[in-house]
């Protein structure tokens, strides 16, 4: 397991390692537009947006791990090994896992420095990264619990293009069932929506949600386990 | 073979560094008490001393960076991961929930909703996951490397009672900045006993885990619930009506270290008899 640790640390430190400068982007976007620093609901919207766009680039980042061990002959030699192909999907998902939690808690390090520097010139920024940050941090987990079985089964080019148009159909599905309201189906979607995030049901809603991003990410190593030998067959080279 | 005198050795070397960072809040109060900046740096650079100080042992020892206990080892250890979740939960649920009810205030659990208290326990054990990482910074240190170097030397009881002692230590100056910025003395060092006394019982669950998973991870998310479980049930005292003259007398002190100690005690039976079972095989 350490030799699978060391692979994937020698072929993706530089990925890794960057969650760190992607958390920086929110304060960068920040000293760009210091000039309305005086107003806390810009600074909110300033953070929010820097946070989704370090969001989008860490994410990126993220499914660039997977590149590389899309080949025949390493999907072969790895089964082979002791540790068999489940060992190195096992690395791969841990690894993926703790880039994100490396981001996240980057971005948490660099919003209380940031805070603490910003209060030491006499600028009191009131730290809100982490109401924003934290959601998004599992959304990014189940956006990986989708991702990775693609790209194992088809390939990175090929699992990227299938994943577009399963994206692509099931959002033509959607927008035509609101459209047209078939069933009722806008009606029902927008008070169940109503129901789930408002009031006392919001957090409980939330809560569930993050859990259950944590268990599709987990059921999402099933399926790829599941499935990678498949993969292998079909990968080009 | 590592003999007793470089694990005693290395113990040193570890103890040194990591009470030299501990020291930083004391020699620093001043700096941190004009500066954010200052303040954040050092809190930071305490919170991470017990790995720094690991790290920095193993690499002037000469002793290298294998055998962290950095694996998760979740496959067939889930249920332990789950314990490190429960226990603390309900320790403070009995710290907190019994004195209140056994004092007929159960007025004040206006907060304990079925809907309060799923979403809270259901974001802890999500977010236990994601920000308990942070507490990898103290588990590295204590059960990662002190109570491994430890264990040879003083055995399993000695190890848990002198390990939580000094991890307790290590807070001292935590406790004893409330007085120096002019608080009592009294209230400081009883906030500092108190500590060292659940610290030093809880240290021997957390060793268990350690120990039965050969993972720090298990024992990071038991730290994560210990320092989180408080919290979650102020909150849900919060959310209640409790009267501004609160008071649940002294039954509410002497709930504040039983389940601790029934804990202690438990691990310490199971520690033990792991440890005899270990040298029959050997």
């Amino acid at each position: 397991m350490t030799g699978l640790v060391y692979k994937e640390w020698k072929q993706n430190r530089w990925f890794i390692l960057s969650m760190m400068i992607c958390s920086l982007i929110p304060f960068a976007a920040l000293l760009q537009n210091r000039e309305d620093m005086s107003a806390p609901e810009t600074v909110r919207t300033i953070c929010s947006m820097g946070t989704v766009i370090a969001f989008l680039f860490a994410g990126g980042l993220q499914t660039m791990v997977l590149r590389g061990d899309d080949r025949k002959i390493w999907g072969c030699w790895i089964t082979s090994t002791p540790e068999g192909y489940r060992g190195f999907l096992r690395v791969k998902y841990e690894m993926v896992f703790a880039m994100a939690v490396l981001f996240l808690t980057s971005l948490s390090f660099f919003d209380r420095l940031f805070c603490a520097v910003m209060a030491d010139r006499g600028v009191c920024i009131v730290s809100s990264i982490a109401d924003i940050a934290m959601p998004l941090v599992f959304i990014q987990l189940l956006l990986r619990a989708i991702d990775i079985p693609f790209t194992l089964r088809y390939g990175n080019k090929k699992g990227s293009l299938i994943k577009l148009i399963y994206s692509v159909a099931a959002v033509l599905i959607i927008s035509v069932l609101i459209l047209t309201n078939f069933c009722n189906f806008s009606v029902v979607v927008f008070n169940m929506g109503k129901k789930l995030f408002s009031g006392k049901a919001g957090s409980l809603s939330v809560s569930v949600m993050m859990i259950l991003s944590l268990a599709a990410y987990y059921l999402s190593y099933r399926i790829s386990c599941r499935i990678y030998l498949k993969g292998v067959e079909q990968y080009d080279h | 073979m590592t003999t007793k005198k470089e694990n005693a050795k290395r113990l040193g070397i570890y103890l040194i560094i990591v009470f030299a960072f501990s020291m930083l809040l004391i020699i620093f109060r001043k700096p941190m008490s004009s500066s954010h900046t200052a303040e954040f740096i050092i809190s930071e650079l305490f919170c991470f001393s017990p790995a720094l100080a690991a790290l920095i042992t193993r690499k002037i020892t000469k002793e290298g960076f294998r055998d962290m206990k950095l694996h998760l080892h979740l496959g067939g250890n889930f249920r332990w991961y789950l314990l490190a979740f429960i226990l603390p939960l309900l320790c403070f649920a009995a710290t907190y929930l019994i004195p209140v009810i056994i004092g007929g205030h159960t007025d004040w659990l206006g907060g304990f909703t079925p809907d309060n208290v799923i979403s809270g326990i259901l974001t802890l054990a999500a977010l236990s996951f994601v920000q308990g990482v942070g507490l990898v910074g103290e588990e590295l240190g204590w059960r990662g490397y002190m109570n491994r170097k430890m264990e040879p030397l003083l055995g399993t009881f000695g190890t848990c009672l002198l390990g939580g002692i000094i991890w307790g230590l290590w807070h001292f100056p935590i406790d004893i900045s409330y007085y120096l910025e002019g608080g009592t003395l009294s209230y400081s060092l009883e906030t500092a006993f108190g500590r060292l006394a659940l610290l030093t019982c809880f240290g021997v669950f957390l060793m268990w885990l350690t120990k039965k998973t050969d993972s720090v991870f298990p024992a990071v998310i038991g730290h994560y619930m210990f320092n989180s479980s408080q919290s979650f049930f102020m909150m849900l005292f919060e959310k209640g009506s409790i009267p501004q003259n609160a008071d649940i007398e002294t039954s509410a002190d002497a709930f504040e270290y039983i389940p601790m100690v029934i804990t202690a005690a438990v691990f310490m039976i199971l520690l033990l008899r792991d440890k005899r079972g270990e040298n029959i095989t050997q």
